[in-house]
């Protein structure tokens, strides 16, 4: 386009967009090219024309969905062009269809089933190479409606009808207003879906007005939701209402989507018990809604369930979203009041949850067991964590009321404390808030359980805040590894994977994870002809002594939200399973060339790293070497150079680096229009004592001088041949050449020849490196250190005749080598024997 | 006769109401038609040469500034032909004081003085003139005005003056006993009334040329170690205790910065010197504390300069006895201009006023008012409707000073005034008319009920509140937790919550900062001893800071009163909440506050009040209880002032939280009446509001007769106030049509609806708009100045809102709505100034509109001539 860019009218970034717009061969992207406005997308976008490794998603829009619809969701982010499935971590939810609209887009049809859970869903995408990260989509029952803006004025607000959820924006001091028409006595309830959407720091308020502008039901925050809101009210009169929504402070951008529902659903703030025993039927009442008590049955899950909720339905609807609810392995224990000192407090069983409601301010419950000396137990407090406004405090008491122990916020405001019986006999839990608050919603549950074993795996992060790598992509014919973390709660011991179903063509390859170690290196190779495709993966480890029945599976954290201060975290997902694909071929391999050496302690090792290229591929690589046996360090990262095939990555051990055989691997990347990852395979590494250790005393000369360095040798294991030992570190104009020793020299000397101008001073940082050669490698190691003090030379008397030159007293013929103390000792002998001379001469 | 030409001056006591309407207000003030027509010329000049008419910008300011009312300047103009003088008169009663003697101990007197009150009022001290006799001159003798003891026993001593006599009590007992000298009951007294313990001199902080005394007395243990035992034998000489450096500076014999302050023949010599003798000692057993001191006589009236009347000052102890410290006290006057006193406590007249002159001894302030007249005064009360209690005790005190109140302002003007008063919003044009239209007889009371369901009232009150709550973004205080504070307190007022039930919801608060946006209270403030002086601040109207180092000079209250009430506020907990944003505020259960000088652990104590059994308390909560019930005498008293200063632009006490014995109310009466009206109203201060904006009291006119023209503190007519910033702000957007945006709120925010105190425009800034950075009432500036006059004339504010509005501006909509030029003039009026404008002034400004090529720009610079003008900035 030379015309376009001899324009000089344009800025030049504008005619480089005009340039990419015309130049760009697909043709979606030319229409999406044409269609902003900003030179930075266009530069973003022409990179992402093609299909790419390391796709990245961002966000998927809209943020929610209606239960029993087709919907087209977009999933927005980079190097996704190529997607080919979504994965979604729960049932109900169908990708019909898939469609790459761009390398930053992708839009699916996906079905949501009926009986689809409600609520927060977890979404990833899988691409032809890569897996992205996961994001979260809603899921709701209402119809929904979009935001029409201007709805800025209380005067002219957007009229929308009951139960719907209404989409919306909340940009920069943006305030959001709806009208609905209610009847008088009708309840009228809203929740928004602001912070829980996980998409920015959006703190949303909401408040139900009268048509005079007063507030009849205002909420910024619900500890059942919260930074979001929720608000009911019995509407007082036929007419209108006015839902006002903005950002809690009038901030906002154009991220903060909300999702507000609005109508006549019951909104219950809390659920009493707050939790059951799997597989149990129950009535549950769902309390604090505007219109009062719901009391529903359900039938719990048969497994113990975490993160269950319960939906109240009542005439006027399903709540929008769940009250969470418990589902453990143990009975329920419901409170009966009186028990508001311990004389009063019920006795029962453990395992036991205890549930309650602190019903009004100042309320304190207690509940009694009797346990065994020695005991221990885990008492924990839910009460926050299920959305009630209970700040609990726990105490256990004596049978006596002697307070034993006590607990605030152990869990964020929520309590845990481990007790163990001091003595056998009747304890007393007590329960409180720590503001003495109380209500009809004011519900808890504590949970005594003896301390059991707990197994958690996940993948250490390698971004700070981002879920980059943290997923399982291994190219065809080639490998990919990962570092495993383990989480053992309550009991040590080595642990091993457990076998489960990998996706087809993938091999999994790893050792035990020694009980000292919390994390491993896992191998995953993919045959050549490995199928592309993926799966979400139930990856279990168990302790390697079976018989002690303790196993876990993944759990990965996700921080959505981030904000001040100090980037806490505000929203964040978790996933149970490993996401794992196998992905396009990519166009190296790398291998480590295993060493036949050991790395010893206070040692070195050159690791060597071979690539090989597919034909025409010269892209340079970067390499990691992930794990590190413990005491083992090296570089984050090393380079192999653009069309070469081998780099060297250097490790070391310290001196107290773990001895034994290893299995470490190193990963690669190259720019294969984003990051592709491959591993080398599982080598082997020993960690080894050295060979030899120098023990080398201080010494001292003056300037010019040359002064031997005595190093004594302590052969830890023999060799063959000869070894080498250097200097190293010496100042400067300080020269010692090399010696040479075998297995049998006690000791070494090393010539070190000072020039007038070395340094004077003390220098410490002198280092003996050994080289051991062992099957034609080196076994490096820093086998000792030295410490050299160099004089200046004491000036000449003046007030005395120039010394007569003495011939020295001959040294003994003796080839032995002097340390520096004993020449002192000599001269101090030698000093001795002349003065007595002189003392003899003068007296006689 | 609608004369608002620029001849119209004064209007003459004798004119009809209307006629006072329509003269409304001063020249100096009324914007008439010169003013208008001057404006749009001006606006020219401003448009044309881009450079202000400085002239009339200084005039302006001057006008204004001139009018600022004087601090306690009250000159009462009062015709006199009042034909005999005072002295010539028989007098209705005479009375002596002190009510009763109590003599203890053979040095012990007390002096007398005998007052005459005349019929009208006017009293005259006959002490000299006086024949005074004691019954049984064997038990006590009258010499020179004072009382002595002779023997144990009781008598009566009687004053007799032009016939009338009067009889007082007198005890003697311990006559044979001489009660020894006492450090902290004699000595002690001397340094106060001889100055040596003042701030700028041994009090300092780091005392005066070496030697310090604790300011105003705070630490007497201090104060004796410092004079025996600092630099021993330097201070005193017990051996020759006439000539110690004590004494010898204290009277000049030797060189002494602070000169001389008293001489060898003085009482104060003598005392000091007999403690001297005594050998200096220590004051052992429990020394009896000052229970009450009075001064006497109760009140009075002087009848023309010159006029005196001396006064008394007994202090009564815990040991039951009494005193004439008199001669101890530190005398002070409010009022020089009127009332000045000497250290004798001899009160003269001089001009025409009234004075509270007040007494100091030891840590009491006490007062006794004084009214001074002219000479030979003649007035007469022409009885005035009473519209409500208000007006009873207005007419009341006005009737005591001889000033008769203005008449009832227009409908106009009360429109005008009741709108921007209590929404803070001007009235409509719509709302002019029907106003206007409305022959109902009780239009006025209707438009105040009517007024008050607004929510502007709301938003009016809630702006005032956060700033005596400080409500702002600080480092320990974020946006959202400002927001949802200022909206808790928005809640509270909406809610019509009674006041002191939201003192109570507020400083009990306990929970998150987000939960219970209330505990806000206690994150923009950590420390505890700022804490509990904003409290007494905000809520008693109270500046107890002084206290915080050392007794208060001018109030009760010590420094045990300061740190018992800090107290309260020590066990504050504060811990992290769910949100990393939140702070959770609760009651700790344990801190102590200690006090300075000798760390005695302090146990919280009312101010003026009881020490509440605190355990397993709450503190604050005990604390909120006290303050919003009626066991506290400073709450209610306090809010019914704040909301009383709101409408006349000066409290009856003045400041509003500067209340103290030496700053009394101008009308406790009032004040006591409607603070009993608001405990009544159980603390809905709506209904206080209604009482006070339908008083014929706040219903006066501006214009003042020759009885008031000099009154500015006894609401005897209506003070002209200049629109506080927000409210300025709003009225130019409201009659501009033209919205504002402040930072942090939606477009079409109104000013007084900024939450944050942070948060300010050019504007707002110049106008004196209250950054809330204390809790100091002072915070909102009403004085003009150069820079607003500058601003409203030069500045884009006015300009930029007149030019654009939201659908075209408002000369543009009026145009289109096919007005003539002199229908959209009288909209403009009616829109700016609340009234239709005068022929006068429709034939002026037509006559300039003339020389216009293009109507529309000229009615728009009549538009900003009219929002420059100074009947638009005030409210009158």
């Amino acid at each position: 386009m030379p015309a376009r860019l001899g324009d000089v009218t344009k800025p030049h970034a504008a005619r480089w967009f005009d340039f990419l717009v015309e130049t760009c061969p697909m043709r979606s992207c030319k229409q999406q090219l044409a269609g902003v406005g900003g030179p930075v997308i266009c530069w973003f976008l022409a990179a992402a024309c093609v299909s790419a490794a390391s796709p990245r998603l961002s966000h998927i829009l809209p943020r929610g969905m209606r239960r029993g619809e087709d919907h087209v969701l977009a999933f927005h982010g980079s190097r996704i062009g190529d997607a080919q499935e979504i994965f979604f971590y729960e049932p109900g939810l169908e990708t019909v269809e898939i469609k790459a609209e761009s390398d930053a887009v992708v839009r699916a049809t996906v079905r949501v089933a009926d009986d689809c859970r409600l609520g927060e869903h977890i979404a990833q995408v899988r691409t032809a190479s890569g897996i992205s990260d996961f994001r979260t989509v809603w899921v709701g029952i209402l119809p929904v409606v979009d935001e029409a803006e201007p709805n800025n004025q209380f005067d002219a607000p957007q009229l929308v009808s009951l139960n719907v959820t209404v989409r919306g924006v909340i940009d920069n001091e943006d305030v959001d207003y709806f009208a609905v028409d209610a009847k008088a006595g009708e309840r009228l309830s809203v929740e928004v879906e602001g912070m829980r959407l996980g998409t920015t720091l959006f703190d949303p308020y909401v408040a139900i007005l009268n048509d005079k502008r007063f507030e009849l039901a205002a909420s910024d925050d619900s500890p059942l939701v919260q930074q979001d809101a929720v608000a009911g009210v019995i509407a007082p009169d036929d007419g209108r209402y006015f839902v006002e929504v903005r950002e809690s402070a009038y901030g906002g951008n154009g991220n903060c989507r909300y999702r507000l529902h609005v109508g006549t659903f019951p909104r219950p703030t809390g659920v009493y018990p707050a939790g059951g025993p799997a597989g149990a039927q129950m009535t549950v009442r769902f309390v604090g809604d505007p219109k009062g008590d719901i009391e529903q049955s359900v039938t719990l899950p048969g497994e113990p369930t975490l993160d269950f909720g319960l939906i109240a339905n009542d005439p006027g609807g399903a709540a929008p979203s769940s009250n969470a609810f418990r589902v453990v392995a143990f009975d329920n224990v419901l409170e009966t009041e009186p028990n508001n000192s311990a004389a009063d407090a019920a006795a029962t069983e453990l395992p036991r949850a205890l549930n309650g409601i602190l019903h009004a301010a100042g309320d304190v419950d207690h509940f009694q067991f009797g346990a065994k000396k020695g005991q221990v137990f885990d008492i924990e407090c839910y009460a926050r964590r299920l959305g009630s406004p209970v700040d609990a405090v726990i105490h256990v008491l004596d049978a006596s009321g002697n307070t034993l122990i006590g607990n605030d916020d152990s869990r964020g405001p929520d309590s845990y404390l481990r007790f163990t019986v001091p003595a056998d006999g009747n304890y007393v839990v007590r329960v409180s808030d720590h503001l003495q608050r109380g209500g009809p919603d004011f519900v808890y549950r504590v949970e005594i359980e003896p301390a059991a074993a707990a197994l958690t795996l996940g993948i250490p992060r390698v971004e700070r805040y981002g879920q980059y790598r943290q997923t399982v992509s291994v190219p065809r014919g080639n490998r990919f590894a990962t570092l495993v973390s383990a989480s053992r709660a309550n009991f040590g011991g080595d642990l091993v994977l457990e076998e489960t179903a990998l996706p087809d063509g993938i091999h999994i390859t790893a050792d035990p994870m020694p009980a000292n170690l919390n994390v491993m290196p896992v191998l995953f190779e993919a045959a050549a002809d490995a199928p592309l495709g993926g799966k979400l993966v139930d990856f279990t480890a168990r302790h390697a002594d079976a018989s002690q029945n303790i196993r876990g599976g993944f759990l990965n954290q996700a921080d959505l939200v981030l904000g001040p201060p100090n980037q806490s975290v505000y929203r964040r997902c978790e996933v149970d399973r490993l996401a794992m694909a196998v992905v396009e071929h990519i166009p190296f391999k790398l291998e480590i060339v295993e060493p036949k050496v050991p790395l010893v302690r206070d040692g070195s090792l050159e690791l060597k790293i071979i690539v090989q290229r597919d034909e025409g591929f010269t892209a340079p690589i970067s390499v990691q070497f992930p794990f590190r046996p413990p005491g083992v360090g090296t570089v984050p990262s090393v380079t192999i150079p653009e069309g070469q095939n081998e780099v060297v990555y250097p490790l070391n051990a310290n001196g107290n680096a773990q001895i034994g055989p290893w299995k470490v691997y190193a990963i690669g990347s190259a720019d294969v229009k984003g990051s592709a990852w491959a591993s080398t395979q599982l080598a082997s590494l020993t960690v080894a004592e050295p060979m030899v250790t120098v023990a080398m005393p201080r010494s001292a000369c003056e300037q010019g001088q040359t002064v031997q360095i005595l190093g004594t040798l302590n052969h830890v294991r023999s060799f063959q041949g000869q070894a080498k030992a250097q200097l190293l570190g010496l100042p400067a104009k300080v020269t010692a050449p090399d010696v040479e020793f075998d297995s049998q020299t006690e000791q070494i000397v090393f010539e070190v020849a000072m020039d007038p101008s070395s340094p004077a001073g003390t220098h410490r940082n002198i280092l003996c490196r050994v080289t051991v050669i062992q099957d034609g490698e080196p076994i490096v190691s820093r086998a000792g250190t030295a410490e050299l003090q160099i004089d200046k030379p004491l000036p000449a008397p003046q007030d005395q005749p120039a010394p007569v030159a003495q011939t020295p007293p001959a040294e003994e013929p003796d080839a032995k080598p002097l340390s520096r103390l004993e020449k002192l000792r000599l001269e101090a002998r030698q000093r001795k024997a002349r003065q007595g001379a002189k003392e003899t001469g003068g007296g006689g | 006769m609608r004369g608002r030409g620029d001849t119209m001056v004064r209007v003459a006591p004798e004119d009809t109401p209307s006629m006072a309407h329509r003269a409304g207000l001063p020249a100096k003030f009324v914007p008439a038609t010169r003013n208008i027509v001057d404006g749009i010329l001006r606006r020219r000049n401003v448009t044309d040469q881009d450079a202000p008419d400085t002239r009339s910008v200084m005039a302006y300011a001057a006008d204004n500034t001139a009018r600022t009312p004087v601090v306690l300047a009250l000159l009462i103009a009062i015709t006199a032909s009042h034909a005999a003088k005072a002295t010539d008169r028989t007098p209705t009663a005479v009375d002596v004081y002190p009510p009763q003697i109590q003599l203890t101990t053979s040095r012990d007197h007390q002096s007398i003085v005998v007052q005459a009150v005349f019929a009208d009022g006017i009293t005259r001290d006959v002490t000299d003139e006086a024949a005074v006799a004691v019954a049984d001159v064997g038990i006590a003798r009258f010499d020179n005005g004072v009382i002595h003891p002779v023997a144990d026993g009781a008598t009566t001593v009687a004053a007799e003056f032009a016939g009338l006599t009067a009889t007082v009590p007198v005890e003697v007992a311990q006559s044979a006993v001489d009660r020894p000298v006492s450090f902290q009951l004699d000595v002690m007294p001397v340094f106060m009334k001889a100055g040596c313990n003042s701030g700028s001199c041994h009090g300092a902080a780091r005392g005066k040329d070496g030697f310090r005394l604790s300011l105003f007395g705070f630490d007497p243990q201090g104060d004796y170690f410092r004079l025996t035992r600092e630099v021993p034998d330097r201070r005193i000489n017990l051996a020759l205790p006439a000539e110690c450096l004590l004494l010898g500076k204290a009277t000049g014999s030797v060189p002494h910065t602070g000169g001389t302050r008293f001489d060898v023949d003085s009482p104060y010599f003598q005392t000091l010197l007999r403690w001297l003798q005594a050998g200096a000692p220590r004051d052992a057993g429990v020394i009896p504390a000052v229970d009450e001191v009075k001064i006497y006589p109760p009140g009075a009236v002087l009848d023309g300069p010159g006029a005196s009347q001396r006064v008394i000052v007994r202090a009564r102890y815990s040991d039951g006895t009494t005193r004439d410290v008199t001669a101890l006290a530190f005398f002070m006057t409010n009022n020089d201009d009127a009332a000045p006193i000497t250290q004798q406590g001899v009160v003269t007249a001089k001009n025409r006023g009234e004075a509270f002159v007040m007494a100091r001894f030891e840590t009491h302030t006490v007062g006794t008012h004084f009214i001074v007249l002219p000479s030979n005064l003649e007035f007469q009360w022409t009885e005035v409707p009473e519209l409500n209690y208000i007006d009873t005790h207005i007419h009341a005190k006005l009737r005591k000073l001889r000033i008769r109140p203005s008449q009832v302002c227009t409908d106009e003007e009360f429109l005008r005034r009741a709108t921007l008063d209590i929404t803070g919003t001007l009235p409509t044009e719509e709302e002019y008319r029907a106003f206007m239209a409305s022959d109902d007889a009780e239009k006025r009371k209707r438009l105040v009920d009517e007024l008050l369901q607004r929510k502007e009232f709301v938003e009016m009150w809630v702006m005032k509140w956060a700033e005596l709550l400080q409500i702002r973004t600080t480092p320990q205080m974020s946006y959202k937790s400002m927001l949802r504070y200022y909206n808790w307190l928005q809640e509270r007022i909406a809610g019509n919550v009674p006041i002191n039930q939201l003192v109570k919801e507020l400083l009990a608060s306990v929970g998150g900062t987000f939960a219970n946006a209330a505990t806000n209270y206690y994150q923009n403030e950590t420390d505890t001893l700022k804490i509990a002086e904003n409290v007494a601040q905000v809520f008693l109207g109270m500046r107890i800071q002084c206290a915080q180092c050392h007794n208060h000079p001018f109030d009760r209250w010590t420094m045990d009163d300061y740190y018992s009430f800090a107290a309260f506020f020590s066990q504050i907990g504060r811990k992290q909440g769910e949100d990393p944003r939140e702070q959770i505020v609760f009651n700790a259960g344990s801190g102590e506050v200690k006090h300075p000088v000798d760390g005695r652990v302090m146990p919280p104590k009312f101010l003026g009040g009881d020490s509440p059994d605190t355990a397993g308390k709450d503190r604050r909560a005990v604390l909120a209880e006290w303050i919003g019930s009626t066991d506290n005498p400073y709450f209610a008293r306090n809010l019914a002032n704040i909301v009383w200063a709101h409408f006349f632009g000066r409290g009856i006490i003045d400041e509003v939280d500067d209340v103290r014995v030496t700053n009394p109310a101008v009308n406790p009466e009032l004040l006591d009446a409607l603070a009993e009206k608001f405990v009544e109203y159980q603390y809905d201060f709506k209904k206080l509001v209604r009482d006070i904006c339908t008083s014929r009291t706040y219903q006066l006119s501006t214009v003042t007769n020759e009885s008031n023209a000099n009154d500015l503190s006894n609401f005897s007519h209506a003070i002209l106030r200049r629109l506080r910033a927000e409210i300025l702000l709003d009225a130019i957007s409201q009659v501009t049509d033209a919205q504002n945006k402040f930072r942090g709120l939606p477009l079409g925010a109104r000013a007084v609806q900024i939450a944050d105190g942070n948060t300010s425009t050019y504007f707002l800034t110049t106008f004196g708009r209250a950054k809330r950075e204390t809790v100091c009432s002072c915070e909102v500036s009403m004085e003009p100045n150069l820079s607003q006059a500058l601003h409203l004339l030069n500045g884009d504010t006015v300009h930029s809102k007149i030019q654009q509005a939201n659908q075209g501006n408002v000369v543009d909509q009026l145009l289109k709505q096919g007005k003539s030029t002199r229908e959209v003039v009288e909209a403009l009026y009616i829109r700016c100034l609340c009234r239709t404008p005068t022929d006068e002034e429709h034939a002026a400004v037509e006559k300039v509109l003339a020389e216009y090529d293009d109507p529309k720009l000229g009615l728009e610079d009549t538009f900003w001539a009219l929002l420059n003008s100074r009947e638009f900035l005030f409210n009158h």
